[in-house]
């Protein structure tokens, strides 16, 4: 019908507006707040030893369960670990311009989560002291923020059969609320690892390239990664030694050699998919709301037509049958009971044999009542 | 012999006597001649062509030739590292104050002191400063000079070169900024100021402490007993004999501040706890606490001059591992 194509074309259109328009717009960085205030940690790899000491702190004041290599082999250095759901920060060993270097991995708290971004049950919160934590009490194990994370830092409990949960780096928040420094930072005998706020980290770290020419690339990672971290790190320069005339773009690779992902982007995982999942609860919302009144209306308007047909029928019906009525009367009055009830016989086997012709004949007709 | 070598000596001080006429106030001793055949020292004068009548310029650069072409024959290398054209001419005659054509109008103070030279194709020229910097990575150097000295650009650091005995007259200025000074005065004038270098004596180990227990963070591991006297000694001794140490280290404390840092030199420095907290200190974050303190002082300077052991993580090398502890990981 035309009258249905149009009303599903209008509903589209509005639809594909409000997605397009103005769930796009809102998805800014913004969709989650800048905490001026947040804490960091700098990470300063020229600094670090690899002696494990972050890993035995972490895993001690997070009560997790003992390795099975002890914290004292520092072979395990040499392998590129990752985070998993009973190691939430890792060293590892990389050859940076043909020298040995140590990075501490571990959740980087991203100032616009990733993993918050792709949760659909809220288990993610960015807090206001810069941490991103979680909480597993609304999780349902879809492993979705282990997929979005860049860093590929959460782990998942697959040991447990009842209820397994996601797990990473806390940040220390329950030390943080007490007023300590994170376990890793706490036990590093090197200052490898400097807390403080993430804006007088950004600082000291441009002082301390300002100070040491040579010494430090001039990036500090997670300024700008992936929007932003709390976590960031200085990586080792090639110290002076000349830029390779062959390759020049082969002095700027330390990151990378370093295992980090220098091509996140400075715009946060999600605001990729900020749009189209923004778009999800008003699509469950809206979309019911306006074809269900759709179908509805026509479903209402055929039942009306309907009605309205059958009652002329009837009367036609009823017309029909009083006018017999009244012919058979008059036979009666002029030609005696007898004339009328042959009158009354031969008319009702005429509108028999017509009613039936009617609906032989109407049968080739369709719908047509 | 013994006749023989008494003429030898008064033919050479009678040939000392008539090469060179006595400078005023100063009678100069000879330095050692140079293999090459070239003055064994020479004035660097500021050479430029605009008129300065007030002869306003850096103090001129007494430059040890003898010494310079000594070490580059020790280390293989030959006179082309700073005459870089092959033809054996004194720097301010292509590099002025100015810049001149056949220089490239690279200026006098560039070449002298530009640190980022730019690779040519054949022989890339050195500066002073540039060769002088280089040196710094040796092994002997690298201790301090990678990670915990700065190379400041102060007077003190300019004025190593820039000194001049007091013997020379603003008539000699003059003419050595016009290029007209001769070239005996010169000479004269440099081999004076070589010979009255003076090279300050390090401050001897034994005013410091023979040994020092750093026992300030005991907790874990039991006091560091640090032997201050052969570190002290170390480092004196692999620089006894490096003249550009002896040079540039102006201070009898110039070693001892390298460690003891940021604060006036001293024979009783502060300790490191009266500046570096045992936590962080939130009004200086970016100064290490304690314990970091004291390693990355220990490990920079260990890793920069290549002390292979004890490495880094070799803890108990230097902190042997209280009782308890010990306990507790045999436990496990």
């Amino acid at each position: 019908m035309n009258r249905r194509k149009f009303l599903t074309i209008l509903g589209s259109a509005g639809v594909v507006s409000a997605l397009g328009s103005a769930k796009v717009a809102e998805a800014s960085p913004a969709s989650f707040p800048y905490f001026p205030d947040s804490y960091g940690v700098l990470h300063d790899t020229t600094r670090c030893i690899g002696c494990r000491r972050c890993e035995a702190a972490c895993n001690a004041v997070n009560n997790l369960p003992k390795p099975e290599k002890p914290f004292t082999d520092l072979s395990v250095t040499e392998t590129k670990r990752h985070t998993t759901a009973y190691e939430w920060t890792v060293v590892n060993k990389y050859e940076v311009n043909g020298k040995p270097y140590f990075r501490k991995l571990q959740c980087f708290h991203c100032n616009d989560p990733a993993c918050a971004s792709a949760c659909f049950a809220k288990c993610f919160q960015k807090q206001p002291d810069g941490s991103v934590t979680y909480d597993g009490s609304q999780c349902v194990g879809c492993r979705y923020c282990m997929v979005a994370c860049p860093f590929y830092v959460p782990g998942f409990q697959y040991d447990l059969a009842w209820d397994p949960l996601v797990q990473k780096c806390t940040f220390c928040e329950p030390r943080l609320k007490e007023g300590k420094l994170p376990g890793c930072v706490e036990a590093c005998p090197v200052d490898a690892l400097t807390f403080g706020r993430r804006s007088d980290l950004i600082k000291i770290a441009r002082a301390r390239m300002a100070e040491n020419p040579g010494r430090y690339v001039d990036y500090l990672y997670g300024e700008y990664d992936a929007g932003g971290t709390a976590w960031m790190v200085l990586a080792p320069a090639a110290g002076g030694a000349p830029v390779p005339v062959d390759d020049p773009q082969g002095a700027g690779t330390e990151f990378k050699q370093l295992g980090l992902d220098t091509h996140l982007g400075s715009q946060p995982m999600g605001s990729l998919t900020y749009g189209a999942l923004g778009a999800v609860p008003m699509i469950v919302a809206f979309w019911p709301v306006l074809f269900g009144g759709a179908w509805a209306m026509t479903k209402r308007r055929e039942a009306m037509a309907k009605l309205e047909q059958e009652k002329i029928i009837k009367d036609a019906k009823d017309d029909l049958v009083a006018a017999v009525d009244a012919a058979v009367r008059k036979i009666g009055e002029t030609e005696g009971e007898g004339a009328a009830e042959r009158a009354r016989q031969a008319m009702t086997e005429a509108l028999k044999a017509r009613e039936a012709q009617n609906s032989g004949g109407l049968n080739g007709h369709g719908e047509e009542k | 012999m013994r006749n023989g070598t008494t003429l030898f000596l008064l033919a050479v001080t009678l040939l000392a006597f008539a090469a060179c006429p006595p400078a005023p106030g100063a009678a100069p001793a000879a330095l050692e001649p140079t293999d090459s055949g070239a003055p064994s020292a020479i004035v660097i004068f500021p050479v430029g062509a605009k008129p300065n009548p007030k002869a306003a310029a850096m103090a001129p650069v007494a430059f040890n030739h003898v010494v310079h072409e000594k070490w580059m024959t020790k280390n293989g290398k030959d006179c082309t590292v700073c005459h870089h054209t092959g033809d054996a001419v004194a720097c301010t005659t292509c590099h002025t104050q100015e810049g001149k054509a056949e220089g490239g109008f690279v200026t006098l103070e560039k070449a002298m002191h530009a640190t980022k030279i730019a690779p040519r194709k054949e022989n890339t020229p050195a500066s002073c400063v540039s060769c002088h910097e280089a040196q710094l990575a040796r092994r002997e150097c690298a201790g301090c000079h990678t990670t915990l000295v700065r190379n400041v650009r102060n007077e003190a650091w300019c004025a190593v070169c820039h000194t001049m005995t007091k013997s020379m007259t603003a008539a000699d200025m003059q003419q050595g900024i016009a290029g007209t000074l001769p070239e005996r005065r010169n000479e004269a004038l440099a081999t004076e100021t070589e010979l009255a270098r003076a090279h300050a004596d390090y401050w001897p180990a034994t005013l410091a402490p023979y040994k020092v227990v750093i026992d300030s963070l005991v907790g874990k591991y039991e006091p560091c007993v640090f032997n201050h006297k052969s570190h002290v000694l170390s480092l004196m001794g692999r620089i006894k004999d490096n003249k550009l140490a002896g040079a540039f280290h102006t201070e009898p404390a110039t070693l001892c501040v390298t460690c003891h840092h940021n604060s006036p030199p001293s024979a009783t420095p502060p300790k490191c706890a009266s500046c570096h907290s045992k936590t962080i200190d939130p009004a200086a974050p970016q100064r290490p606490a304690l314990k970091a303190a004291f390693h990355l002082q220990c490990m920079s300077c260990h890793k920069d001059m290549k002390v292979a052991r004890p490495r880094n993580t070799d803890c108990t090398t230097c902190h042997k591992l209280r009782a308890p502890e010990r306990a507790a990981n045999q436990a496990n």
